[in-house]
């Protein structure tokens, strides 16, 4: 007989009853002698939050919140005996990640054929190639809603459309592994969880455009990717899946890999074109776009892995089924990684339309430390912050833009009160100044001048012109520059300026930082009345910036202090002060 | 290995053995960073030393960052499930209680409410 586990967990922010609620549910099945066919576990993580008690019950997998240990016999009599669910006591909005493109990840060994092929791979790929005309794959593509996921949100199927109607014999499928946002990395654990389906989805682009030929592009910063993607091609190639007449059809497929160098704007698909090609990776002014004249000038078609990795899916399930996820105008899912101040940093994959208080509370556990939260900040250097009152907006294309921020790649960080709004736009300004790749002027001087005007600011020497500069150079950058990482440099900047305006008037007006971290404007000192003399911030201080002795005291010396905040943050008795 | 054909295909996706008991070792980039290779070799050294019928497999990621390493443990008669943060010490535990006993661990266990 199967053995029924009960997983319990206290979910409740303060206080933890677990083993007490443990101990009552294990003296209540040794009285009920059913101790033999039970086992009641404690788990660290259950990903339900704020609902009391919780208990799972496996393999029913039925889920009850707010358990008391006056539920306890109930429980064991009619779930685990009888196995009938106890309505009252059932959760029923658990809010769930839907996984599509993260189906085989963790799942499957990446580095076997079989097991891909056994969760049902391939079959999207031989019902295209034997059943269907190129025409049939692009119309099944138009019915999924399948928009790019690489951040512009492209319509899939369009772009297969017009590489489809260009002219010429040789046409080619880039796929783009280029991820280069800070803090994003879907793309890596795709390729490295689950290669086949990439190369199964780029054969199905191939076969719908009409190309014979393709390539990865991988940054070389992922060995590992590298190395498992090279491994399935092998494996694709031995076992007849690529190469010449593809399970027995006319279709011939070939797959090649290219390594980018590390250069952020290789991720654009003009610049990407060109490092394939062996030439300077540099963006050109478009059109002709990509499926007019691509890689050696030739039709191409550039898709995202996290785009590709959906292709199989809709192909083998249908695009109807693909569609009835998501939103009106954003179907499917989309995958976060989400990092920053939040309790449980990972991937996750939501279906569009779920809100971001859901993703930020329910699926990773809140905002680490119990701060409160400040902001969301999605689409890498390209995107913008989301302030608190709007985290009950929905995850789509449309509504993210309307916020000022964009879907992007999938980079996700939470920020809490700790955080600077000036700070984090001369963050990620500061990327795309290192990455420009300096070939169009508003780009290059555009982001220059603009960061050395937000220096002024986080130093305290800005005037209000100076921001009104920022503006101006800013809306200079979008409508001038060459490429998209021109055009959407300035989006970090815009968007806190937007929904942070009082704290760069704070900057600007009171020289003052409320989260502490722009070092100019703010001083260290030692309180003499609380502090007790322990000497712990004089040791920890790496530029031995505060003499003393136990018996006098310790200051700080202004002119040594590198303002790291490290005796801030050690002393236990709140005796460094911050102004 | 011979070429395959549609029909094999379809067989493989039909057969696929629905495997009853297996370990499995999350070894992306993330989990071998978190320590995932030393886990990885200390089950695969017990399940040889033992002989014990347990298939042990490298994964990929399951997107659970922030309790890597991830071990995933299915034996007969007992649901799937997952381990966080599993290090030499938990994983030798998991290997005596959980797969030698079919008794689950306390305070490790991750879940991942995940419809597919």
């Amino acid at each position: 007989m199967n053995t029924t586990v009960l997983l319990i967990k206290d979910t409740a922010i303060s206080g933890d009853t677990t083993k007490e609620l443990q101990a009552a549910f294990q003296k209540a099945a040794r009285e009920m002698s059913m101790d033999d066919n039970v086992q009641i576990i404690r788990v660290s993580d259950l990903g339900i939050y704020n609902q009391g008690v919780v208990v799972k019950v496996l393999p029913n997998n039925i889920i009850y919140a707010n358990v008391k240990p006056e539920h306890v016999e109930k429980i064991l009599k009619m779930t685990v005996i009888e196995g009938t669910p106890i309505e009252d006591l059932l959760l029923r909005n658990v809010v769930a990640q839907t996984r599509i493109v993260l189906r085989n990840c963790g799942v499957i060994d990446p580095e076997s054929l079989d097991e891909y092929i056994g969760q049902g791979g391939y079959v999207g790929v031989s019902k295209c190639i034997l059943d269907m005309t190129p025409e049939q794959v692009i119309d099944e593509m138009k019915k999924s809603g399948l928009r790019g996921r690489g951040g512009a949100g492209f319509p899939t199927w369009m772009k297969w459309n017009l590489a489809r109607q260009s002219k010429g014999d040789v046409k080619y499928v880039i796929c783009n592994g280029d991820e280069g946002d800070p803090g994003a990395y879907m793309d890596r654990s795709v390729l490295e969880g689950d290669p086949h389906s990439i190369i199964e989805g780029m054969m199905i682009a191939g076969y719908a455009i009409g190309a014979n030929q393709g390539f990865f592009y991988i940054r070389a910063e992922y060995p590992l990717a590298i190395s498992r993607i090279e491994h399935a091609l092998k494996q694709a190639y031995n076992a007849g899946l690529l190469g010449k007449n593809i399970l027995g059809s006319k279709f011939s497929f070939e797959l090649e890999i290219r390594l980018g160098a590390g250069a952020f704007v290789c991720g654009e698909e003009t610049a990407l074109i060109a490092s394939i090609e062996g030439k300077r990776g540099t963006p050109r002014p478009r059109p002709p776009f990509p499926s007019d004249k691509g890689l050696w000038d030739k039709p191409t078609i550039i898709n995202n892995v996290e785009t590709l990795a959906n292709v199989p899916v809709i192909l083998s399930k249908g695009g109807d089924q693909f569609a009835s996820i998501g939103t009106e105008k954003s179907k499917g899912t989309k995958v976060f990684a989400i990092t920053g101040k939040v309790k449980h940093s990972g991937l996750v994959e939501i279906a569009m339309g779920t809100s971001l208080r859901d993703i930020v509370y329910n699926i990773s556990g809140g905002v680490l430390g119990g701060n409160n939260l400040m902001a969301v900040q999605t689409g890498g250097p390209s995107g913008g912050v989301i302030p608190e009152k709007f985290l009950d907006t929905p995850v789509s294309y449309e509504h993210l833009i309307e916020l000022g921020s964009i879907m992007g790649s999938g980079g996700m960080i939470v920020m809490d009160e700790t955080d600077c709004m000036v700070d984090i736009s001369k963050f990620y300004l500061k990327f795309c100044v290192d990455e420009s790749c300096g070939k169009c002027a508003p780009c290059r001087i555009g982001g220059y001048q603009m960061l050395g005007l937000l220096e002024k600011v986080s130093d305290g020497t800005a005037t209000q012109d100076d921001i009104d500069t920022i503006r101006r150079i800013a809306f200079t950058m979008q409508k001038a520059s060459l490429c998209a990482l021109g055009q959407t440099a300035p989006n970090p900047v815009l968007s806190t300026l937007r929904y942070f305006e009082e704290e760069y008037r704070q900057h600007v007006q009171d020289k003052k930082c409320r989260a502490g971290k722009c070092t100019k404007l703010i001083t260290y000192t030692i309180n003499a009345d609380t502090c007790k003399k322990c000497s712990l911030c004089a040791k920890n201080c790496p530029s031995s910036a505060i003499p003393g002795d136990k018996e006098h005291g310790y200051t700080i010396d202004q002119a040594k202090c590198i303002k790291c905040g490290r005796c801030f943050e050690i002393c236990k008795f709140e005796a460094i002060v911050r102004a | 290995m011979a070429k395959l054909t549609r029909q094999d295909i379809e067989k493989m996706a039909n057969d696929a053995k629905k495997n009853v008991s297996y370990v499995k070792v999350g070894m992306s980039t993330c989990g071998v960073a978190a320590g995932a290779q030393v886990v990885y070799d200390l089950f695969a050294q017990e399940i040889k030393s033992h002989n014990l019928t347990i298939d042990l497999k490298k994964t990929g990621c399951l997107g659970m960052c922030h309790c890597e390493p991830l071990v995933e443990i299915a034996v007969e008669g007992l649901p799937s499930v997952i381990y966080g943060r599993v290090n030499g010490e938990v994983a030798q535990r998991l290997l005596d209680e959980h797969i030698c006993h079919k008794r689950l661990v306390n305070d490790h266990i991750y879940e991942l409410p995940v419809r597919r």
